[in-house]
């Protein structure tokens, strides 16, 4: 198998599985008990914690776990009660739907518009702007097209305007270097999976000071703002994820990025009309959207699955309804573009010889589709 | 519906699952249609992969099926 979706979730590293394997067994204890197994697991959650704060530039009392990016997105929205939001067109769907519940709750929300690379505009950020403005939520980077945003441009702008800036950062964190004090951010969402971590552990950067009440209500759990007993082994292995991407992630974004141009090359050699999706110079190293014209985004992904390797579209068809892409449309691709679209997402595991074989198998597979349409 | 033939063999009355196959794996609007050995063939894949597939593709809903 080839593996070349790790926007969708990335494998877990061998050393942070060893590192996390104990908790889930010798070291099994509840960190809130009082008894050495309950302390154990307590000093290896705080450890986490300070490898996630140092990861990002905060404060280790500023880092709050949660059981995934949903999570904590869901979180800093459902936090808004009255007022107007802003927000841009292309964000998660955790975001996106959680903006529709605020709503319905009597919130204004604006969406705001992209342009044609997924570049949301500190100009309409500033215009959109009003007296009751609560809260502005932009993703850090777009988990479609890769798309990074001018977080620390409007973190400039906002600071010291008494208006909440939170970042969606799931794409980004332990893949491009993230600072929370330069991004101006009063709240950050990332995401363990996403960084060679486990599944269900979820990163809230709160700024120091800014009070945020609590999602899930019961024990006195992280910090007091998250009850539910710790997932100790996730969120051991988020610290050790986090602490370990952002130490090879030059030299990864680097073959990531080389990766990517030899895809986009390759692929051009043979199917000159592709559409690469996004921004060229500020994008995330390792994904590339790609519209194939003339056959759709899902038979692709089908066809490469049959020889398996995994990429992802974003218009699955599971109903035979199939819905194009938010994030296609925004940036401005016709419906029918939209659909012809296909993520591939290169991570820290991918090789030469693998992007070769993707190439190769993409460009064969086309052509089988489009035999069958004349 | 007019019945599928096979475009390279010629099996007439083609299946719903072999014409499914072929609009989800290849396009909706299809104008060649292939039995079940000659699609995998096509696809150089194996006939027991593309049966699992269309089991795959029915429990996750999809009404080509």
């Amino acid at each position: 198998m080839i593996y070349a979706d790790n926007a969708a979730t990335t494998k877990i590293s061998d050393s942070v599985l060893d590192k996390m394997l104990p908790f889930l067994q010798e070291q099994f204890g509840n960190a809130s008990s009082q008894y050495s197994l309950g302390t154990k697991a307590r000093r290896a959650i705080e450890q986490a914690r300070q490898q996630v704060a140092m990861a990002i530039g905060a404060e280790h009392s500023e880092i709050v776990f949660t059981s995934g990016g949903s999570e904590s997105n869901n979180w800093v929205l459902s936090s808004v009660n009255k007022g107007h939001v802003i927000t841009s067109s292309i964000e998660h769907h955790s975001v996106l739907n959680s903006c529709h519940l605020l709503e319905s709750k009597g919130v204004e929300v604006t969406y705001l518009p992209v342009d044609s690379k997924g570049r949301v505009s500190l100009n309409n950020i500033k215009e959109a702007l009003r007296s009751d403005t609560i809260l502005v939520s932009i993703m850090l980077a777009n988990n479609e097209i890769g798309t990074i945003q001018p977080i620390a441009e409007i973190g400039e702008y906002l600071r010291g305007r008494s208006i909440l800036f939170h970042t969606d950062a799931v794409q980004a964190v332990g893949h491009i270097p993230v600072n929370v004090k330069e991004l101006g951010v009063d709240f950050l969402t990332a995401s363990s999976h996403k960084f060679n971590g486990a599944k269900g552990t979820g990163i809230l950067y709160k700024r120091k000071g800014v009070s945020l009440p609590p999602l899930i209500f019961g024990g006195e759990q992280e910090l007091g703002v998250r009850a539910g007993t710790e997932n100790v082994a996730g969120i051991v292995a988020a610290g050790y994820a986090i602490a370990e991407s952002v130490t090879i992630m030059a030299s990864i974004a680097d073959k990531l990025s080389a990766f990517v141009q030899i895809t986009i090359n390759g692929i051009k050699t043979k199917i000159p009309n592709i559409i690469i999706n996004g921004d060229d110079n500020n994008r995330l190293p390792g994904m590339i959207n790609i519209v194939f014209n003339g056959v759709t985004g899902e038979s692709l992904m089908h066809l490469l699955d049959l020889h398996g390797i995994c990429v992802s579209t974003s218009s699955a068809c599971t109903s035979g309804k199939d819905k194009p892409s938010h994030v296609l449309m925004a940036i401005g691709l016709s419906e029918q573009q939209a659909k012809s679209a296909i993520r591939i997402s290169y991570g820290r595991y991918n090789n030469l010889d693998e992007v070769e074989t993707i190439v190769a198998t993409i460009c064969k597979a086309y052509n089988k589709i489009l035999a069958v349409k004349s | 519906m007019k019945s599928k033939v096979c475009y390279v063999c010629g099996k007439e009355n083609l299946s719903k699952n072999e014409i499914g196959l072929v609009k989800k794996l290849l396009d909706k609007n299809a104008k060649h249609f292939y039995c079940l050995h000659c699609l995998a063939d096509y696809l150089e894949v194996d006939t027991e992969f593309l049966l699992e597939k269309v089991e795959e593709f029915k429990t996750q809903g999809c009404t080509l099926f």
